[in-house]
C-alpha cells in the first residue's frame, strides 16, 4: 500500500527513512483505523480534514507530515476540548458554550488586565505568563501534568514532569531563571491492599508514591530549583490514574521577555541529543490508559538528565544576559516538531534533520522530528551571533547545533538526507477541526448541611489529624532541597520549632526588595457534590493563602490545571463546565486573573469491569507579589502571651469537608460563602499587614477551626484557650460546624493584646471576632462552646499524630 | 587596584549553589569571581586569595560524590591547588565542595558517603564549634545552620581517626544531634595549615537574620550566622600575607 523512498546513499538508515502514505481514496472507517494504527490519536473528523488539505495541495502527506499535524492537534498541544463548542444543559438551563478557555479564561482575565494597566505583562501565547515584580522585573509560573508517564514509570514520569516544566520557564520570555518548584499529587490511599486493585501491572499506590517524590527529588535538587510548594490528595479513584502536578516559577527583566524570530535567523538546538526516548508522548497522553499501556506505551516516558539541562540552563541564561537569543522556546510534548513548528509557523523555515545530534544511530525522520527526548532547547539567533554561542556552550560544557535556518516563506520544511520529507503550509494547520462536545449537570437538591450531625470533639479530632489529608508531609518535604539559592524566607515548614504547616512559600528575589509567594489549593472532594463551589472554593483558598502569607490582594495572579476524565461522557464534561464557570467568576470578582493553564483529559482507566475515572480535579496555583520583607507572616503561633481573632463566617453546610468524609457521611451541601465580603476583609487583612499588626496567620481549611488552631500552636511557643460562642457565623451553626467545618474565607488571626484595639477598629463592619488567646501552657489546646469545654487536648500527642501520620509509608 | 581580597568559585556542570556563595562572600568584603572548571587552568590562581568549592552535583554525583570533579581538576590543573595552598592560599568546600576536597585529599582522610537514613535531608541542624578555626572565629560555641544533602555521612577507615581528629583539632564543627550518621558527628573538617575548610552546612543560606526558620529568632539583629562564618574568613584571609603569583 505505501510507496516506498529508497535513495542510493549508502550511509542511509534503513529501512526507509521516510514514506508516504496514500490517504486521497480512503474512506472514514479506513482513515480512523489508519489513525489508530499509526498511533496518531487523530478523530475521523480530523483525518477527515487531513485528507482534505493534501487533496487540495494535490499529493499524499509523508509519515513526517501525519506525524507533525497529530503532534500538533493533539490534546496535550491543542487543548482541544477547551476549546470545543459545548452544549451545556445546566442549572441555568441549556446553553451553547464556544469554547471554555475563550470564554471563562482567557475573555474573562483579558477584562481583569485591562482594569489593572502594567500589572501582566504577557499571557497565554508564551511558555508561562508574567506579571511585575518592580520597575525592572516580572515573575513567571507554570505548572504542567505528567499523569500518564507516572502511572507507568513513576520515577522517570515525574522526574521529566519537572524537567519538562523547568525547560518552560527557560524557554519563556528570551530565557526566564527558574527560582522556585511546586508539586502536587493525587495518589491512590498508601495503605490500600493490592487485592483490591483491579488490573493487572497497575502499580500499587506506595510504588507510585515512593517513585515520584524521589523523582521530583532527583531532578529538582540537582538542577538547584528549591521545591518550596507543594499538596498532595488521597482518593481510591486516582489508584489507576495517579496526578502528578509540577509548576516552577521564574524571574526575568522586562526588557528580556520580547522574543521574535527574524527571517535569516538560524534555528538553534541546545542541550541534550535526540533518540528513541519519549516517542509520542504527546499523543498518549491524549488517550485513556488500560493495562496494556503499562506493557506497550513505555517508549513514550523519557529518561531524565538533570546535569544536562543544568549545563543548558546555565548556558541559556549566560546567552540572555549578553543579548546573543531571538527567540527560544523548550523541547517538550511533540520535540522538534513543536519547538521548530512555533518558531516557523509564522514566516516558515527549513530544518535539516541530519544535524541533530543523536543518541543512537539510525533514526528514522519522523523519529528525529517529533522524539521528546529531554533537556533541550530550541532557540533563534542572527548568523553574527553563532560564535558567542558557541563559545558559550563551549564554557558551559553543553552541545549546540545549528538544526536550520527561518527564512520567511510561510512554509515549514523539513529535509533529511538530502530529500523533503516534510512541507507544510502551517497556515492551513492552526485551525483543528472544532469538537462538539455534550455536558450535562444536574445539581443535587435537598441536601442537608450536616453542620449539627453528633460530634465528638476529642475523637473527631483525632481522625481528621490522623486522616492521609491532613498529616504533614514532613518526610516528602525534607528529601526536597527547598532552600537551595538562599532566598527561601517563608519555608514550608517553619514557625519556633521549624517543623509546623505554612500556608505559601516565600521566596526573595534577587535585586529587588519585592517578594514573592506561591501556593496553591485543590479540593476535589467538593467537586463530587458540586463543581462549581469547587472551582470557587479552590480560587478563594489559593487567593486567601497568598494574602495570608503576605501578598498584595491586588497583585495575584493565577495558573488553572484542570485534570478530567472521559469529556465525551457528558456528565463528566458537565461538571467541568460547571467548575470553570465557579473558578471564572470568582477569579474575576477577585481581580486576580490567570495568565497560564493546562488541561489533561482521557484520566481513566479501563479495567474488566469498565473505566475507573479520577473525580474532576482542578488545581488552582497563585503567585502573589509581597511589597516588603517585613510583610512576610507566618502560620505558626508566635507569643504565649497574644489575642487570637477570626476573619469570616462560619456556616453550616459540611459537604467535601474531611469531617464529613471520615464519618461516612452520605451527601451534604456545599458551603457558599459570600465572597465580595471576603474580599473586603483580605484587603484589610493586608492593610493590617502593612501596619505591623499581624503576627501570624492561618487560613481555616481542611480540617476546619479546631485543626487551624492545632496547626498554629505546632509551633510550641504556646497553647490555645477559645471560645466558640463569639464565631462569627452565617445563620444557625452546630458544634461539628463551628469546629470542622471548611467554609471559604476565614483566617486566623495572631495579634499582640496592644494591637488588638487598633485591629478591631480597623475590621468595625466586617466579620470579624476575637475568639481567645495563646496561653503560657504551651501543652493545651482548648475550646469552649457555652459552659462547656468540648476540646481539651494535649497538643503533644496531636502533634504526634500530624507529625508522624505519612512516615510509615514514606 | 582591587584591594578586596579575591575569591575564585569553580563551577563544574552541575555545581548549583555558586550564586549564593557569590553573594555571601561579597556581602562580608571578598570580591568574586565565578569560573566554568571547562576554563580552569594554573593562571586562574595568580591574584587569588580563596578557592570556593560550591554545593551542588558535581557531574551529576551519581558514582561517589565529588570524585568525577576531583578528576576534571587534576587533569585540568594537576597539583596547583596543594601548591596554592602552600604559598598561603585559602580552600573553602560546602557540601558537594567538601565532598570534592575530600576526595582530593586536601582535608583529613575520611569519606562522605550516604546518610544512614538512606535519605537526601533538607533541614537545619545545631552545630557545636569544637576547635578555632578561620571560619569560625566570630561564631559562638553553639550555632544552626541550614543543611541539604544525601550523601553526608564523614566516615573514616578506622572510627578511632575521627576521634583523634576531633582531639586535634581537625574537626573544628561538630552535629549537637546525630541527622545523618557521621563518626563523631564531623560536621566539617580543616587541615593542619588551618587553611583548608571544609563543611557539608550551607553558611550561605543564613546570610540574613530573615533566613532562619523561626521570625523571632533572637542570635543577630540584621545578619544570620552564615553572615559571621564568612566574615570570619573574610578577616583570617586578609590578615594573612597575600598569596604571591605563581611562578
Amino acid at each position: 500500500m505505501t510507496e516506498n523512498h529508497r535513495t542510493p546513499h549508502a550511509t542511509l538508515p534503513a529501512p526507509p527513512f521516510y514514506r508516504h502514505i496514500p490517504i486521497a481514496a480512503l474512506d472514514g472507517d479506513a482513515l480512523l483505523s489508519l489513525s489508530r494504527r499509526m498511533k496518531l490519536s487523530l478523530s475521523r473528523e480530523d483525518m477527515l480534514q487531513v485528507q482534505a488539505i493534501f487533496t487540495d495541495w494535490g499529493r499524499e502527506p509523508t509519515d513526517v507530515e501525519l506525524e507533525v499535524i497529530a503532534q500538533t492537534w493533539s490534546e496535550h498541544c491543542k487543548h482541544r476540548i477547551f476549546g470545543a463548542t459545548i452544549t451545556h444543559t445546566g442549572p441555568e438551563g441549556p446553553e451553547t458554550i464556544r469554547s471554555l478557555f475563550k470564554t471563562f479564561i482567557k475573555d474573562m482575565s483579558e477584562r481583569v488586565f485591562a482594569r489593572k494597566p502594567g500589572f501582566v505583562i504577557s499571557a497565554f501565547h508564551d511558555n508561562a505568563g508574567f506579571i511585575r515584580l518592580d520597575d525592572q522585573r516580572a515573575v513567571c509560573l507554570k505548572v504542567e501534568t505528567h499523569n500518564h508517564p507516572s502511572a507507568i514509570e513513576p520515577y522517570a514520569g515525574a522526574n521529566t514532569g519537572l524537567g519538562g516544566v523547568i525547560r518552560d520557564i527557560l524557554g519563556a520570555g528570551r530565557g526566564a531563571k527558574p527560582i522556585g518548584s511546586l508539586d502536587v499529587f493525587c495518589f491512590g490511599p498508601p495503605d490500600v491492599s493490592q487485592a483490591g486493585i483491579r488490573g493487572e501491572d497497575v502499580i500499587h499506590p506506595l510504588g507510585i508514591m515512593r517513585g515520584v517524590v524521589r523523582g521530583v527529588r532527583d531532578y529538582g535538587n540537582r538542577m538547584g530549583i528549591p521545591t518550596v510548594s507543594g499538596a498532595i490528595q488521597f482518593d481510591d479513584a486516582y489508584i489507576y490514574n495517579p496526578l502528578v502536578f509540577c509548576g516552577t516559577a521564574g524571574v526575568i527583566a522586562i526588557k528580556d521577555i520580547p522574543k521574535e524570530v527574524l527571517p535569516g535567523q538560524l534555528i538553534i538546538a541546545v542541550g541534550g541529543r535526540t533518540g528513541r526516548d519519549g516517542l509520542k508522548g504527546a499523543t498518549f497522553s491524549s488517550a485513556a490508559l488500560d493495562t496494556d499501556s503499562h506493557a506497550e506505551d513505555q517508549q513514550a516516558v523519557q529518561i531524565g538528565n538533570p546535569i544536562e539541562e543544568k549545563k543548558a540552563a546555565d548556558f541559556v541564561l549566560a546567552a540572555r544576559d549578553a543579548g546573543l537569543i531571538g527567540f527560544i522556546t523548550d523541547c517538550g510534548a511533540g520535540g522538534f516538531s513543536s519547538a521548530c513548528g512555533e518558531m516557523l509557523s509564522e514566516g516558515g523555515g527549513e530544518i535539516i534533520l541530519d544535524n541533530a545530534p543523536l543518541k543512537e544511530p539510525g533514526l528514522i525522520s519522523w523519529e528525529v522530528f517529533i522524539s521528546e527526548s529531554q533537556e533541550r532547547m530550541v532557540l533563534s539567533a542572527a548568523p553574527g551571533h553563532l560564535e558567542a554561542l558557541q563559545a558559550l556552550a563551549d564554557l558551559y560544557e553543553t552541545e549546540l547545533t545549528v538544526l536550520g535556518k527561518a527564512d520567511g516563506s510561510g512554509i515549514l520544511k523539513v529535509r533529511h538526507h538530502g530529500e523533503m520529507v516534510c512541507e507544510l503550509d502551517c497556515g492551513r494547520l492552526h485551525d483543528a477541526p472544532v469538537r462538539h462536545l455534550r455536558g450535562h449537570f444536574t445539581p443535587p437538591t435537598g441536601l442537608p448541611p450536616g453542620g449539627d450531625l453528633p460530634c465528638d470533639p476529642p475523637a473527631d479530632l483525632r481522625r481528621i489529624f490522623s486522616d492521609f489529608a491532613v498529616v504533614s508531609r514532613e518526610p516528602i518535604i525534607r528529601e526536597y532541597d527547598h532552600e537551595v539559592q538562599g532566598n527561601t524566607v517563608l519555608k514550608p515548614l517553619a514557625g519556633a520549632s521549624g517543623d509546623a504547616p505554612q500556608d505559601a512559600a516565600v521566596l526573595r528575589i534577587d535585586g529587588s526588595h519585592r517578594l514573592m509567594a506561591m501556593t496553591q489549593a485543590l479540593l476535589p472532594e467538593w467537586g463530587k457534590t458540586d463543581p462549581k463551589a469547587m472551582g470557587r472554593a479552590c480560587v478563594d483558598e489559593c487567593f486567601r493563602q497568598l494574602v495570608a502569607a503576605g501578598a498584595d490582594p491586588d497583585r495575584i495572579a493565577l495558573l488553572d490545571n484542570f485534570c478530567v476524565g472521559n469529556p465525551e461522557d457528558p456528565d463528566t464534561l458537565g461538571a467541568l463546565v460547571e467548575s470553570v464557570k465557579g473558578l471564572s467568576a470568582l477569579a474575576e470578582a477577585y481581580g486576580a486573573p490567570f495568565v497560564s493553564g493546562k488541561d489533561s483529559f482521557y484520566n481513566y482507566f479501563e479495567t474488566d469491569d469498565g473505566p475507573v475515572s479520577i473525580p474532576l480535579t482542578v488545581l488552582i496555583s497563585g503567585m502573589g507579589i509581597v511589597e516588603d520583607a517585613s510583610h512576610v507572616t507566618g502560620a505558626s503561633l508566635r507569643r504565649p502571651d497574644s489575642v487570637l481573632c477570626v476573619l469570616g463566617k462560619t456556616s453550616a453546610a459540611m459537604g467535601g469537608s474531611i469531617f464529613a468524609r471520615t464519618n461516612s457521611h452520605p451527601a451534604l451541601q456545599v458551603a457558599d460563602f459570600d465572597h465580595v465580603a471576603a474580599l473586603e476583609r483580605y484587603r484589610r487583612y493586608h492593610q493590617a499587614v502593612t501596619q505591623g499588626w499581624i503576627l501570624s496567620a492561618h487560613d481555616i481549611g481542611e480540617g476546619g477551626l479546631a485543626v487551624a488552631l492545632a496547626e498554629m500552636a505546632f509551633s510550641g511557643k504556646g497553647g490555645i484557650e477559645v471560645s466558640l460562642d463569639s464565631l462569627p457565623v452565617e445563620g444557625t451553626v452546630g458544634r461539628a460546624a463551628r469546629l470542622f467545618a471548611e467554609t471559604p474565607g476565614r483566617l486566623i488571626l495572631e495579634v499582640s493584646p496592644g494591637n488588638l484595639d487598633a485591629l478591631t477598629s480597623h475590621f468595625a463592619g466586617t466579620a470579624f471576632a476575637t475568639i481567645g488567646r495563646a496561653a503560657a501552657d504551651p501543652s493545651r489546646l482548648c475550646v469552649d462552646w457555652g459552659d462547656e469545654r468540648v476540646l481539651n487536648e494535649d497538643l503533644a500527642e496531636l502533634k504526634s499524630l500530624w507529625k508522624n501520620g505519612l512516615t510509615p509509608y514514606y | 587596584m582591587e584591594k578586596r581580597p579575591h575569591a575564585l568559585l569553580l563551577k563544574y556542570p552541575g555545581t548549583n549553589c555558586d550564586a549564593e556563595t557569590a553573594r555571601a562572600l561579597e556581602a562580608t568584603g571578598f570580591a568574586t569571581t565565578i569560573l566554568p572548571v571547562s576554563r580552569l587552568d594554573r593562571d586562574h590562581l595568580e591574584g587569588v586569595s580563596l578557592v570556593v568549592f560550591s554545593g551542588g552535583f558535581s557531574y551529576g554525583d551519581y558514582i561517589m560524590s565529588g570524585r568525577v570533579a576531583r578528576l576534571i581538576t587534576e587533569q585540568r590543573i594537576a597539583s596547583a591547588l596543594e601548591e596554592f595552598r602552600d604559598r598561603g592560599g585559602y580552600l573553602l568546600g560546602i557540601c558537594n565542595g567538601f565532598q570534592i576536597l575530600t576526595q582530593m585529599g586536601l582535608l583529613p582522610a575520611g569519606s562522605l558517603v550516604h546518610n544512614t537514613s538512606g535519605r537526601f535531608i533538607c533541614r537545619w541542624a545545631g552545630l557545636d564549634k569544637r576547635s578555632d578555626a578561620a571560619p569560625l572565629s566570630f561564631l559562638p560555641d553553639h550555632f544552626e545552620l541550614p543543611v541539604a544533602h544525601a550523601e553526608g555521612r564523614f566516615v573514616t577507615a578506622d572510627p578511632a581517626d575521627a576521634e583523634r581528629y576531633l582531639a586535634e583539632g581537625l574537626a573544628p564543627l561538630t552535629y549537637t544531634d546525630d541527622i545523618n550518621g557521621s563518626f563523631a558527628g564531623i560536621a566539617g573538617l580543616q587541615d593542619k595549615t588551618g587553611r583548608v575548610f571544609g563543611l557539608m552546612p550551607h553558611p550561605e543560606r543564613f546570610l540574613h537574620r530573615a533566613d532562619h526558620y523561626d521570625p523571632d529568632w533572637d542570635g543577630d539583629a540584621q545578619w544570620g550566622w552564615g553572615y559571621h562564618f564568612f566574615r570570619s574568613l573574610h578577616a583570617a584571609v586578609s590578615a594573612s600575607s597575600p598569596v604571591p603569583c605563581p611562578a
